[in-house]
């Protein structure tokens, strides 16, 4: 029996070539990403409707302590002058989360495709050099690489390049793990319970040894780790480290 | 149906998650943040203007309180006011009663006194006539004559004034 875990599918893949950046290629990644993007905004629309400002049901209360939550973690991390950044860093935990856990359902995450995590990692990137340009200046801030001792330059710059890097390595490389463990975890139940079935004499051992029947229930104590906690963690690494890098970047 | 590699980059999708990200920045601040804000703005006026409420209703409460204790004190210096008048009016009419009593009383007693006079002088008067008429029938019979009764009278008048201015 052969276990594949590959990449996601490529759905569509747009007949004209462009120079340099390829072909378009309407892929599972954009596929359930945009599904991401329709659940994140249908819940927003939905605990949002029908605001009150006294009496306020529970979906209200929720929604105001999402609101609250972002507003802490973006201000207790990165100060009261960063508020901007809350739209922004709520963003990326809604889609990291909901990413992650929408496996549970059977789609495969955008965040098992390395192209999704590079994406935000290199926006976060271009925010932290950004601020710290805005900080100490253009000059200061190539003066910043030479820093404590010119020798030391390579290594800044390759400090530098590896900050997003391993931002989206990290990420990714969870959300991987767990697709490709998940993967063997189901083609070796399978396997497990055809032998075990196929015990059964006759022509209902060869009927029911098709049904993996020990897939059921079994992968989802893995998937406690997995999914759950692993997508939520990763989510908030990554937000945490959002708002560190910037927050330091802006300090100069 | 093809399948991109496990661990590869894309540049499409690459940037179309860029995309992605910010649409999603957008359609959160939209949906979530925007009305969660404006609404808690609108709690927080509405809050503040409750507290604005209660100052006023306090202040007020504090002037009627201090309008009262000044009522209060106007009204108690008025009834000392009334209460020392009543005294003194009733010392002043006490002090006339007495005073009127007294004269009152000067007036019996004078009245009584110059009564008691008149029945003195009445009586003196009384007794000066019987004394006149005993003397005179006391004279009659010792002379035991018959005089004129201007004489008579005259005698008795001497003999009267006599006797008063002796007595």
């Amino acid at each position: 029996m052969d276990v594949n875990v590959v990449g996601p599918k490529v759905y569509y893949t747009l007949p004209f070539d462009i120079p340099v950046l390829g072909p378009i290629q309407i892929t599972e990644t954009l596929v359930v990403s945009w599904i991401v993007m329709a659940i994140i905004t249908g819940l927003c629309i939905f605990l949002t409707h029908n605001l009150k400002v006294e009496n306020i049901t529970k979906r209200q209360a929720f929604a105001e302590m999402l609101v609250e939550t972002a507003d802490k973690f973006v201000i207790g991390n990165m100060g009261e002058k960063f508020r901007g950044f809350i739209p922004f860093v709520a963003a990326l935990f809604a889609t990291s989360v909901v990413s992650n856990l929408i496996s549970l359902i059977g789609l495969r995450s955008p965040t098992a495709d390395l192209n999704t995590e590079a994406a935000w990692a290199v926006v976060v990137f271009i925010i932290i050099t950004q601020q710290k340009i805005k900080a100490g200046g253009f000059f200061g801030y190539l003066k910043g690489f030479t820093q404590p001792i010119p020798v030391l330059t390579p290594f800044n710059i390759l400090s530098e390049l590896a900050t997003p890097i391993s931002m989206a390595c990290r990420h990714f490389g969870n959300i991987l793990s767990g697709v490709v463990i998940n993967g063997l975890l189901y083609a070796a139940l399978a396997l497990a319970s055809s032998k075990l079935l196929g015990l059964i004499p006759g022509a209902v051992g060869a009927v029911l040894s098709n049904v993996p029947i020990l897939d059921v229930g079994i992968p989802a104590i893995l998937s406690v780790y997995f999914d759950w906690f692993s997508g939520v963690m990763q989510a908030y690494i990554f937000c945490m480290l959002t708002t560190m890098y910037i927050a330091n970047a802006a300090e100069g | 149906m093809n399948t991109q590699e496990l661990v590869t980059l894309v540049p499409w999708t690459f940037i179309a998650q860029i995309c992605n990200l910010f649409i999603q920045m957008y359609l959160i601040k939209r949906f979530l943040f925007k009305p969660i804000r404006e609404m808690l703005a609108k709690r927080k006026e509405l809050a503040d203007a409750q507290i604005k409420d209660a100052e006023a209703a306090k202040e007020e409460a504090l002037a009627m309180k201090a309008e009262y204790e000044q009522n209060m004190a106007d009204a108690k210096e008025k009834a000392g006011e009334i209460l020392s008048t009543a005294q003194k009016t009733a010392e002043k009419k006490s002090d006339e009663i007495i005073r009127e009593a007294n004269s009152q009383a000067q007036a019996l007693k004078n009245k009584a006194e110059s009564d008691i006079a008149q029945e003195r002088r009445k009586a003196v008067n009384e007794i000066k006539d019987e004394i006149g008429g005993i003397a005179m029938e006391i004279a009659g019979k010792v002379i035991e004559r018959e005089i004129s009764e201007d004489d008579h009278r005259k005698l008795i008048d001497e003999f009267i004034e006599n006797v008063g201015g002796e007595s």
